[in-house]
Order: structure tokens, then C-alpha cells, then sequence
């Protein structure tokens, strides 16, 4: 069955990102039109219905989420739109806000009326400034044809969106990291509980939503929750966008549902188009960098959150990372590390000084001059790191080493024994991690 | 109250509803080690050496940040967190450039201490340190006009960043640079500059943050002696403690080698200002008076003041002052510092009645100084304008104190008396710091003069004034002697004796004594708690109703001081003065979990 473009279906229209556009062609504003002659609780649980799970990384089902948000508090309520989008391998929230931005801009007006929030604050990317551009043009045409600003058509309702830039952290993208950033300051996480919906932005029930669940909103008012489920499997319904990167033949952002298997999105002419060069699949992370790798034997496995987890990994932002065989292990994880050492926002001790320690001992390696028991040294310090952290950063840092360590250990043995890096990899030879730092 | 009970280690706890996890165990008892929680300011979660398990929960919690709830069961020594732990200490030190032997904080480190209790038995770190000195740039840089910073033994902790955004009220500590690059710094060049910035230095459990008063001054196990007193600077009353140097064995004695604040809830909190921390060598200084003082003549500014034994120089006092208030004794008149304890202006009461009658205290001017200290707005520590410990302490004796704590004393009575000629002496008791009693340059020049016929000084340093007195008395600074003191919330406090007084210098309330024997009164007191009970006998259902009751301690050894201080210190003890001495291979807190490995076992990936 042939599935149709929901979020992306007029991206490449040249005028498709304007308001006229979007009013004409995707029943523009009709969601919140709808919404608002609902009330705000039947709203969440449609959402509920559909089982709209977030798009950010956690696949957190987002009506549970909302309902977490306190309801008997005089104080305002937020939502904050998480656009921070710095996940490596994840490219899917910008395509969004700059092709599509009424659709987030419609969504976050409806979220906002579920949840009984006035204010939606969209955190965007320190580097997206170009996209805050579109997004702030778009929200002033919003306001004029009376979709956002004080009684939206003729309902009561007042809703303000504003848009935020950071200053580019990674770690700006982590839900309480965002909100402290929001507020001015470091963009440094708070300790859980208490969580955002109960204590958030300026200590006011929060939800934290990312771009792409938020867009999902006025298609589930519109359509229907049981429209919206039966796109993909169990939980795990609705459009997904994939975000496809490395050795294929046409890297890019593809929409689709979760029945879709990795082979299909990394192979399939409609999507990726197969390995460049024709060369030998070695590696798939299918879930931005954070997540475990998988292997040839696993892309038979659907894209779904729950399938992909069942195999080992985790779905995560829905960045595939496609390596062919002449990537080496302990390049990609010492390039991961690389990233990881430098967004490590500093403020818990294992993370801040874990990850600097395993990117060195992983350079060492790479550099040749790696011992036999560095490999002890990098399981031990990765197995230190995880689960004592303030956030999942270091989860997340210490996954490229201990995932690359479990199924590519050969690899790391080489570099020890011989001193080098066996693979053939003439594309490497720039080597720019290592140039930047020694 | 409410309370929750919860089992740590098999122990039942019970404690008050919304205590965390690291509370409870710190009072039960059991050792927890902690950096980034300090009972004075917000909860950060950050160090991450406080993990703890407890069961039903998937992950290893950290006991700061988690809160009691009933039927919690908490585990601290199974191996799976002994191993854990182990593991953030290991981290802990990956960059601390242990150079223990040089660091002030040597000895009462925390780090050093649960390090030795819960870290690895060796680190698998085989890099070079990150280091910050550089060329042209140091690791131990300026940090302010009080302080000093080591950035390399910086564990960033925040505990400072917090300290100065919550309690200072105005945060100039930052961190800048992320991850691994982070480093504590000001965003101002002049560095940390704030009335409290000493409480810096306890507040980091580390050598990183040093006061300059302290630094390259001692060890602490060179420091036998600790004194719990107050301050008596301002009238805030904070409670101290003193801290004693052993002198060097030619010299007998100790001398005062820092002040740090001790906690009173209703005071001070765990906090004390920098005037007070760092104001206290001007007892010890080279200005003190050590022996009384004699003017061989009469007519002023004629002969030097001459060092005098105390038996001389008492008939010569008591002759004058009976000449001079022979016409009229009112023309003798006193001037009082607000720094004079409870005791001393007791006693003077009762000289003054003595002398003159009912309304004796009328012969009395009390005075003080204020002071402008600049503070955040939003500060939790607010130091108070008034530069003395006891003008309440005058006003419950009945002292004419004007606007007491809100104001100025008004001096314009004695002064047009004294420059009208109408009086012919005036005693003065200034046991404070030099000008702590205010401009007093027009009694000089009445002295000087000859207006004056009479100025007695009874102080403790040689100031302008004691220079142009007639009669010099040693008398005692606060450290020197028991007293209670009146803080600015009627609050009766006492201050210990932690040093002795130095030469033939004497107790206030003792000269003053003397001085009215000599002149034919009854007192009956032959130690300062014989006044204390005079003035609880004459004050019932007031403050001092209790005051020959109150605690006065006395140096004790800081280990047996740090374990017998009361409960409501224990945060000292649990993290200020660990002073347990580091003995590797043992722990008293561990005994019962097996030795640990030398490297941590590894755990075969799932
Ligand atoms: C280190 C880190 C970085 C993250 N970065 C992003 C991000 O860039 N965008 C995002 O939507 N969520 C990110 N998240 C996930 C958020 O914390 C949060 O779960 C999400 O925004 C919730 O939205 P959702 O429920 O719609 O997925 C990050 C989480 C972590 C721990
Ligand atoms: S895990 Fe890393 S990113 Fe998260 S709080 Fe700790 S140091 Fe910061
Ligand atoms: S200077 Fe001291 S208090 Fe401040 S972060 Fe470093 S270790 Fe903690
Ligand atoms: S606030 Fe007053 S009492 Fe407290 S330390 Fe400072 S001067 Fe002393
Ligand atoms: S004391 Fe609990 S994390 Fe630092």
C-alpha cells in the first residue's frame, strides 16, 4: 500500500510554506478551528486515542504526557516546542518549520488550548537562524488573520507563539536544559522530579513537545484518532519522518509509516536508494547518534519505536546513520566521542569527565598507540557513566563505545595488535577529528 | 509533625516529612558522602557521589535529591553501589591534582576523606591532568580582595555559584566553558567582591576557594583548639567559632587563627560576614595596651604616659576621681562603648548608682558607630548598620541609648558639658576596635586643652584618645574574656573566653570592680558568673533571667570538640571539619563491606 505524505506532501511546492498555501491546500487552520469547539480535555484524550508517542526521542506517549500537566494550579501554563534539533544524524524538525511552519504553528495553538497554556515558546537551534526567519514571518501572518493573539476566531481563546534561538548546545535540547535556557540561563539540566509538567518553565506546568509530534496535532483533530493509528502498527501509529544519512545513494528526510523496515528505507528506490558505490552494508544506527547499532541480520525489523527496541536499539529521533564497510568502529565511536566530549554540558561528574577521558583513550587508540588493557579501561569507564548521570546525555555518550565494543570488539583488538587501523578507508585520510585536537 | 520511616542499611529511620534521603542518613548517622548538597543552599544533583539504591526504583538514586517516603529501603554499602560510587569518585579525582601536602584544606577535606572512605584504592588514569597554568597563566589566580581561587583543585561542585546567587544575592560566580572545559570564574575582572565572601571558603569542599587571612597560615592539625563564641562586631551576633594556634614553644599560648561561623538557625544561619571573619587580629596587634599607664603630671600634654604597676596606679585613680567629683559629683561622667558586655555595664550601673544616686546612669553616654555596608538587594544575609554587639544589652540596664540599633548614639550632652568646662573628668571604657566609639578628636582637644581636667581610659588599644589620657587601664577584647552580649533581637547571648589576656591586661567587669571598691562601694562579685547571677536575680522573667546559665566553653582539642558539638552541628562535623585523620585501608563507615578490588570488576555487557 502506497502511503501518502501527510507532514511533507507539499515541501517541495515552491510557495508551500506560506499561510494562503496552507489554508487552500492542507485545510489549514480547520484543526483548530475544531479544536476549539471541543474541550480542551476531549482534545487529550483524542490525542491519548491516537497514540501520538513523542517524536523527540523518548517515543513518550504525548496525551499521557499532557495529562500530567497540572491542572488545579493558578499559575500560567506552557508549552514549549523543543526545536533545538542537534541530535547527529537528525534533520527532520527543520524541514518542518521551513516548508511546513503553519502546521507546527497550528499545532502549537491547539496543544496550547489543551492544555490550557496562553503561550507556546518554540526553542530553535542556535544555527537556525534562517529558519527562525521563516518562522517569525509566518507567525506574524498567524496573528493577522486572527489564527494566534487574543479571542483566536471569535472562541475566547488568547494564544501568543514566540520564537526562541539558543545558542547551540546539544544539550539544549534536553527538556529541562531547554526551559533553564528558556529562562536565560546555561542550558544545563534540572534534576527529575520534579518534571516539567508539574514544575517547569519559571516553575509553571510545562510540557516540553518536539516540532514533529507537535505538527502531528491537527492532523489527529482533523482526521481523526483512528485515522492516525491505523497508519502504523500498534502504538506506533501516525506519519514518521526518517531521517536517512551516510553510504546511501540519496540521503535525505522521508515520510512514511512505521511498517517500514530499515532494509526498505536504507534499499528501497522510493527511499534512500542503497549503498553508494554499491558497497557492503556494514552498520546501521538507526536512532541518531545516541543509540545502539544494528546489523545487516536486523533490517528486516519495522521502523517502529517498539520493533526497534525489541531489536536491540532504540528509534529515537529517527536518524538512520548508514555506514558502509569501510567505516572503522573505533573511528566512529572516537568521532561520536568527539561530539559527546564537547556538548557535555559539565554539570554532573561522571558525564563531564567520563566522556573527555573515553574520547581520549579512544584517540589514543585510533592514533596507534593504544595498550591492551585500554580496552578494559573504555568498557569500565563507559559502564561507570551509564545510569549515574544527571540526564541521558551520558547514557547517551557512553552507547557509540559500549554498542561498538560489543559487536565490532575484533576491530578494537587490531588497533591494539597492530597499531593501525586495519580497514581500508582512503576517504579517511583527512582524518579531521584527530587534525582538530592533537 | 508529620514523619515518614524509612529503613537505611536495615536501620529504621524516622524522620520529619519532606527530609531527603541524605539527610536522614546524615543524622542516623550513616555516612553518605556528598559535594554539590550543603544544607544552606539549593539542591543540585550534580557530583553524583551521593548515589544510594533503593529499592523499586530501576536506577541508582542520589540521596540529596530524593525524598523520604514511607517504607523506602535504602542501601548504601551493597556492592553493586560501593562499586558505583567508587566509580564517580574515581572520576572525581581524574583532574584533582592531589597535592594535598601543600593545600590549606589538607586534613578537613572532604574530598581527601570520602575519597579515602569510598574511591578506588587506585585511579586507571594514565593522561596527563588538566591543568590551568599555562604560560603566563596560573591555576591559583586572584579572586577578589578576600579571596583565592585554584582552579586545578576545583571539583565544580557550584556550591560556590549557588552560595553567591542565593545567599550573596547577587552572582558573580559563574561557570564558563562547558564540559570538560569548565572552570568557576568571575564575570567581573575585580573577582568576588561581597561583604560575606569568606563563607566561600567553607562552603567549598575543596582547596579551590582559600580566604587570603588563612592561606599559608597553618595546618589544621596545628590548630589543637577550637572556641564556640559569638562575634561581636555588629549587632547581629553571629555565632563563631574561634579557631587557636598553638604559639611557637618559646612563647606560651595560643594565637586566634580564623573565625568561622557555627550554625543558629535564628541568627546566622551557616553564614557570618567578612568584617567579622577576618577583623579580629587588632586584639593581638602591636598597638594593645599590656599594662596600665600613668601621666606623671597633671598639667597635659606635658610628659609621656608611663607604664605603671597596678597597685600604683589605683590609689592615683581613685584620688583624682574623688577630686574631681568633689564639688559635684555629677561633673564625673562616663563614656561607654556598646562593645562593653552585659556584665561590664552591670557593674558600672552599679558604680554610677553608687555614686551619684537613683539616676546615676544619667552620668553614663553610651556610643557606638554605624556604618553603611552595601549589599544586594535580594541578600539572605543582611549585616546590620550597627558596628556593636550590646547597645540593646545598655538599654535593658536602663542606659540612655536613643534610637538604640536604628540610629545614632547622641553624644551633644557630654560634649557641650565637656567644652563648657562643667565637667571635670571622664572615664572611658572602650574595650571595641580602634574607633569603634565613634569621633571622639573634640574630647582629645579638651584634654588638650586643659578643658578637660581628667580623661581616664580604660581600652585595649592605644589609640588618639588613650593617648591623651591621664590613666591608661588594660582592659580585654571579647575573646578575651566571658560575657553575654545583646544582639539586635534581644537575643542574650554569651561569648567565650578563647584566649588569654595579654601582659597585665585585666577583665573589664574586674577593673571596674576594683575601681569602686576604691571608692568605698560594696561589690560582691569575685567572678564574672557572681555578676551574671547578680543580674538574673534582678532582671527574673526577662532574657537574662537565665544568664548565670548560659554555656561558656573553653578551647577543647578540635576532634573531641568536632565530636562532641551538639546535633544541630553536625553539619560541621559531617562536612566541614571531617577531621577523622585518613588512614588508608581503613573506614570506620564501611566496616563490614568487603575490601575492594584494586581495579572495579567489570561487568560483561547484556
Ligand atoms: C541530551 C539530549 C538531547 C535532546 N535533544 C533533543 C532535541 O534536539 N529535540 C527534541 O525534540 N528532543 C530532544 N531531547 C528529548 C527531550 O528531552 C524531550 O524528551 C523531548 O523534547 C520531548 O518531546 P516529545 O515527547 O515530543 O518527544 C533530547 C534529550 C536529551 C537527553
Ligand atoms: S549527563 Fe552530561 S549533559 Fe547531562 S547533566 Fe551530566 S554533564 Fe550535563
Ligand atoms: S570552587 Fe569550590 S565550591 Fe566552587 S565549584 Fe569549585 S569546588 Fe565547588
Ligand atoms: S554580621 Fe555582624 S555579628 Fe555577624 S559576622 Fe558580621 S560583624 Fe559579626
Ligand atoms: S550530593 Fe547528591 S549529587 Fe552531589
Amino acid at each position: 500500500m502506497a502511503y501518502e505524505p501527510v507532514l511533507t506532501k507539499h515541501c517541495a511546492a515552491r510557495d508551500g510554506y506560506t499561510l494562503d498555501f496552507y489554508v487552500k491546500n492542507q485545510r489549514g487552520y480547520e484543526g483548530l478551528r475544531k479544536a476549539l469547539a471541543l474541550q480542551p480535555n476531549d482534545i487529550i484524550e483524542q490525542v491519548k486515542a491516537s497514540g501520538l508517542r513523542g517524536r523527540g526521542g523518548a517515543g513518550f506517549p504525548t496525551g499521557m504526557k499532557w495529562q500530567f500537566v497540572l491542572k488545579d494550579t493558578p499559575k500560567p501554563k506552557y508549552i514549549c516546542c523543543n526545536a533545538d534539533e542537534s541530535e547527529p544524524g537528525t534533520f527532520k524538525d527543520h524541514v518542518l518549520m521551513e516548508r511546513n511552519p503553519h502546521l507546527l504553528i497550528e499545532g502549537c495553538a491547539i496543544s496550547c488550548y489543551a492544555i490550557g497554556a496562553k503561550v507556546a515558546y518554540i526553542y530553535i537551534r542556535g544555527e537556525f537562524y534562517h529558519v527562525q526567519e521563516v518562522l517569525e514571518a509566518e507567525i506574524e501572518k498567524a496573528y493577522k488573520a486572527g489564527f494566534l493573539g487574543r479571542n483566536i476566531l471569535g472562541s475566547g481563546f488568547d494564544c501568543d507563539v514566540f520564537v526562541h534561538r539558543g545558542a547551540g548546545a546539544y544539550e539544549a535540547g534536553e527538556e529541562t536544559a531547554l526551559i533553564e535556557s528558556l529562562e536565560g540561563k546555561r542550558a544545563q539540566p534540572r534534576i527529575k522530579p520534579p518534571f516539567p509538567a508539574v514544575a517547569g518553565l519559571y516553575q509553571c506546568p510545562t510540557a516540553v513537545n518536539n516540532v514533529e509530534t507537535l505538527c502531528n496535532v491537527p492532523l489527529i483533530v482533523l482526521n481523526g484518532p483512528e485515522w492516525f493509528a491505523s497508519l502504523g502498527p500498534e502504538k506506533n501509529g501516525g506519519p514518521k519522518l526518517f531521517c536517512i544519512s551516510g553510504h546511501v545513494k540519496r540521503p535525505g528526510v522521508y515520510e512514511t509509516s512505521m511498517h517500514t523496515t530499515l532494509r526498505e528505507l536504507v534499499f528501497g528506490e522510493q527511499f534512500a536508494g542503497g549503498m553508494i558505490d554499491e558497497r557492503p552494508f556494514k552498520a546501521i544506527i538507526p536512532g541518531g547518534s545516541s543509540v545502539p547499532l544494528l546489523l545487516e541480520q536486523d533490517l528486516d525489523t519495522p521502523a517502529s519505536f517498539d520493533h526497534i527496541q525489541k531489536a536491540g536499539s532504540l528509534l529515537g529521533s529517527a536518524g538512520l546513520i548508514v555506514m558502509n564497510d569501510s567505516v572503522c568502529a573505533v573511528w566512529l565511536a572516537m568521532n561520536l566521542l568527539h561530539f559527546y566530549r564537547h556538548e557535555s554540558c559539565g554539570k554532573c561528574t561522571p558525564c563531564r569527565e567520563g566522556t573527555d577521558w573515553l574520547f581520549k583513550l579512544l584517540l589514543r587508540l585510533e592514533s596507534g598507540d593504544g595498550q591492551p588493557k585500554d580496552l578494559d579501561l573504555l568498557f569500565g569507564v563507559s559502564t561507570n557513566i551509564v545510569g549515574k548521570t544527571l540526564c541521558a546525555f551520558g547514557d547517551a555518550a557512553a552507547t557509540p563505545v559500549l554498542s561498538t565494543m560489543k559487536l565490532f570488539r575484533g576491530e578494537y583488538e587490531a588497533h591494539v595488535r597492530e597499531g593501525r587501523c586495519t580497514l581500508p578507508a582512503p576517504w579517511r585520510a583527512a582524518h579531521p577529528v584527530v587534525a582538530a585536537h592533537q | 509533625m508529620e514523619t515518614v520511616t524509612l529503613t537505611i542499611d536495615g536501620t529504621q529511620i524516622t524522620v520529619p516529612k519532606g527530609r531527603t534521603v541524605l539527610q536522614a542518613a546524615i543524622e542516623a548517622g550513616i555516612s553518605v558522602p556528598y559535594y554539590c548538597y550543603h544544607p544552606g543552599i539549593s539542591i543540585d544533583g550534580s557530583c553524583r557521589v551521593c548515589i544510594v539504591k533503593i529499592e523499586k526504583m530501576g536506577k541508582l538514586q542520589t540521596s540529596c535529591s530524593t525524598v523520604c517516603t514511607d517504607g523506602m529501603v535504602v542501601h548504601t554499602r551493597e556492592a553493586d553501589v560501593v562499586e558505583a560510587r567508587a566509580g564517580v569518585f574515581e572520576f572525581l579525582l581524574l583532574n584533582h591534582p592531589l597535592d594535598c601536602p601543600v593545600c590549606d584544606k589538607g586534613g578537613e577535606c572532604p574530598l581527601q576523606d570520602f575519597s579515602y572512605t569510598f574511591g578506588p584504592a587506585e585511579s586507571r588514569m594514565d593522561f596527563p591532568r588538566r591543568v590551568f597554568d599555562g604560560e603566563g597563566v596560573k591555576a591559583d589566580v586572584d579572586f577578589g580582595p578576600t579571596l583565592m581561587l585554584n582552579r586545578n583543585r576545583c571539583i565544580l561542585c557550584t556550591r560556590c555559584v549557588r552560595f553567591m546567587k542565593e545567599v550573596d544575592g547577587d552572582a558573580q560566580i559563574g561557570i564558563v566553558d562547558r564540559g570538560a572545559g569548565s572552570e568557576i570564574a568571575t564575570f567581573e575582572e575585580r573577582g568576588v567582591h561581597s561583604l560575606i565572601s569568606g563563607n566561600l571558603m567553607d562552603v567549598c569542599p575543596v582547596g579551590a576557594i582559600l580566604t587570603k587571612d588563612y592561606r599559608f597560615k597553618t595546618r589544621p592539625w596545628d590548630n589543637p583548639g577550637v572556641v564556640d563564641t559569638i562575634c561581636t562586631l555588629c549587632s547581629k551576633g553571629c555565632n563563631t567559632s574561634a579557631w587557636l594556634k598553638a604559639k611557637p614553644e618559646w612563647a606560651r599560648g595560643s594565637q586566634l587563627i580564623r573565625m568561622t561561623p557555627r550554625f543558629n538557625a535564628d541568627v546566622n544561619n551557616y553564614w557570618m560576614c567578612d568584617i567579622g571573619r577576618f577583623t579580629y587580629h587588632w586584639a593581638e596587634g602591636d598597638t594593645r595596651l599590656r599594662k596600665p599607664m600613668l601621666r606623671p603630671s597633671t598639667s597635659p600634654g606635658q610628659a609621656p604616659l608611663e607604664p605603671a604597676a597596678w597597685r600604683d596606679v589605683e590609689p592615683k585613680l581613685r584620688d583624682r576621681i574623688q577630686d574631681a567629683g568633689s564639688q559635684d559629683p555629677a561633673s564625673v561622667r562616663f563614656l561607654v562603648s556598646a562593645h562593653a558586655s552585659t556584665e561590664e555595664l552591670y557593674v558600672l550601673k552599679q558604680l554610677v548608682e553608687g555614686l551619684l544616686g537613683n539616676d546615676g546612669a544619667r552620668a553614663v553616654t553610651v556610643t557606638w558607630t554605624r556604618s553603611d555596608k552595601r549589599q544586594p538587594e535580594g541578600t539572605k544575609f543582611k549585616v546590620p548598620g550597627t558596628d556593636a554587639p550590646n547597645v540593646n544589652g545598655a538599654k535593658d540596664l536602663g542606659f540612655e541609648v536613643g534610637p538604640g540599633n536604628e540610629g545614632m548614639p547622641d553624644l551633644t550632652r557630654l560634649r557641650t558639658d565637656v567644652e563648657a568646662g562643667r565637667v571635670k573628668a571622664v572615664y572611658v571604657l572602650d574595650p571595641g576596635p580602634d574607633g569603634s566609639i565613634g569621633d571622639v578628636s573634640w574630647l582629645v582637644a579638651a584634654r588638650r586643652s586643659g578643658t578637660l581636667p581628667l580623661l581616664v581610659v580604660q581600652g585595649v588599644l592605644m589609640t588618639e584618645l588613650a593617648a591623651a589620657a591621664d590613666i591608661v587601664l588594660p582592659g580585654t577584647a571579647w575573646v578575651e574574656k566571658d560575657g553575654i552580649f545583646t544582639n539586635d533581637q534581644g537575643r542574650v547571648q554569651a561569648s567565650s573566653r578563647a584566649i588569654a589576656p595579654p601582659g597585665e591586661a585585666r577583665e573589664d567587669w574586674q577593673i571596674l570592680v576594683s575601681v569602686a571598691r576604691s571608692l568605698g562601694l560594696t561589690m560582691p562579685y569575685e567572678t564574672s558568673n557572681d555578676v551574671r547571677r547578680a543580674l538574673a536575680t534582678s532582671k527574673p522573667g526577662t532574657g537574662y533571667a537565665e544568664a548565670d546559665h548560659l554555656l561558656f566553653t573553653r578551647p577543647v582539642p578540635a576532634r573531641n570538640w568536632l565530636q562532641a558539638s551538639n546535633p544541630s552541628e553536625r553539619w560541621k562535623w559531617d562536612f566541614l571539619f571531617q577531621d577523622l585523620p585518613p588512614v588508608k585501608g581503613h573506614s570506620v563507615q564501611m566496616e563490614g563491606v568487603p575490601a575492594q578490588e584494586t581495579s572495579i570488576p567489570l561487568k560483561p555487557v547484556g
